[in-house]
């Protein structure tokens, strides 16, 4: 059993690792009280500009390049995760899910090195990396400031290279916001665009258009598509924080009980050297007398 | 009527308006109060914002705007106010 010492300096060690998993989580609790809040204000965007784009669609405005489907032969994949770690599973699942992708729905294209990666996150840009995957580009640095100008520059780049037959499909990897304990790992398909998209007839009002339908439509395509990257990432930053929050919520409460446990041994072997002791003492002041 | 301008990263306006002027596509245009529900997106440019007190103008560039029941709504990608 180990002695005084050595527990007393254990206590110490969990303790102020305790004060650090405490302080962390107040830090990823501030930030994700952030990230909550731009979600929260990109929401009534999205929602006004898909019921928008609804009330445009109509039977003859189908025929979009972006909702072509194709035969699948070559991949992007874009995953979106973290660049820090000590946030439970939220990156390893990004990485098992996407393990299970390459080798169930994308086990052909991946046969044929055609799956390509683009990694928002250092943690995903590293496992990239070491698994050698052909990796078009990360962009570790939009998870610490989000701008929309720079998502939407990517998303350009991504219809461009769908038009341009670069890609036949390109996939979201990501964790979706539910609330500061739940996330829900997603991947969305990005385009071709999902045929449930823009197709919720709403009100019956009689807008006049202009210039018309098809025009808007066309234009409006790009817009939605720019805002749904951009939510992707939002609600990945809120997760993760989340995630971190939850993480470091349990770890302060595992370092609690440790301490428990370790001051009851503690206390339990001062005890006893106490009584050895006493008992030594009588035991001497015996012999003396006798 | 009542006006309202949304961009993906925050709520740039909301208010009461007697008259709104817009980039459209194709030049500016301008709505008044019971307009007809119209959409229509928007260019580059200034915006223009009258009520009875004052006068708010923005820089627009690019978006759609919705026109339904006396009630502005204008979703700009950027927006600020000059």
């Amino acid at each position: 059993m180990a002695n005084l010492k050595e527990i007393r300096i254990r206590i110490a060690s969990v303790q102020s690792t305790q004060k650090i998993t405490s302080a962390m989580k107040m830090v990823s609790a501030a930030k994700l009280r952030r990230a909550q809040n731009a979600i929260l204000t990109l929401r009534p965007y999205s929602n006004k500009l898909t019921e928008i784009l609804g009330n445009i669609a109509s039977s003859d405005t189908q025929d979009n390049p972006l909702a072509e489907v194709r035969p699948i032969n070559n991949v992007l994949v874009v995953l979106i995760a973290s660049n820090k770690g000590l946030c439970g599973g939220f990156n390893s699942n990004i990485i098992k899910h996407t393990e299970h992708l390459l080798s169930h729905d994308l086990a052909q294209p991946h046969k044929n090195n055609n799956v390509q990666f683009l990694c928002i996150g250092k943690r995903v840009s590293d496992y990239v990396r070491n698994k050698q995957y052909p990796c078009i580009g990360c962009y570790d640095h939009l998870l610490d400031n989000p701008s929309f100008e720079d998502i939407a520059n990517i998303a350009d780049g991504f219809m461009n290279d769908y038009t341009t037959k670069k890609y036949d499909k390109i996939i979201i990897v990501y964790n979706e916001f539910k609330n500061a304990a739940t996330q829900v790992l997603t991947d969305s398909q990005y385009l071709p665009i999902p045929t449930t998209m823009g197709k919720i007839q709403t009100s019956k009002v009689d807008y006049i258009f202009e210039p018309d339908k098809d025009t808007l439509y066309q234009s409006l395509i790009p817009k939605i598509m720019k805002v749904r990257l951009y939510k992707c990432l939002l609600d990945s930053i809120a997760s993760e924080h989340g995630a971190r929050m939850t993480a470091m919520h349990k770890a302060t409460e595992n370092a609690n009980e440790l301490i428990k446990s370790l001051n009851l041994t503690y206390n339990k072997l001062r005890q006893s050297s106490i009584t050895n002791e006493i008992i030594e003492i009588v035991s001497g002041a015996n012999a003396l007398n006798a | 009527m009542k006006v309202e301008i949304l961009t993906p990263s925050a709520s740039v306006f909301e208010g009461e308006a007697n008259l709104v002027q817009l980039p459209g596509a194709d030049g500016l245009f301008e709505i008044l109060n019971n307009h007809a529900p119209l959409i229509t997106f928007l260019g580059k440019g200034k915006m223009k914002i009258e009520n009875k007190d004052n006068t708010t103008f923005f820089n627009l560039d690019g978006g759609v705007v919705e026109v339904l029941n006396n009630k502005v709504l204008v979703l700009a990608e950027k927006c600020s106010s000059i």
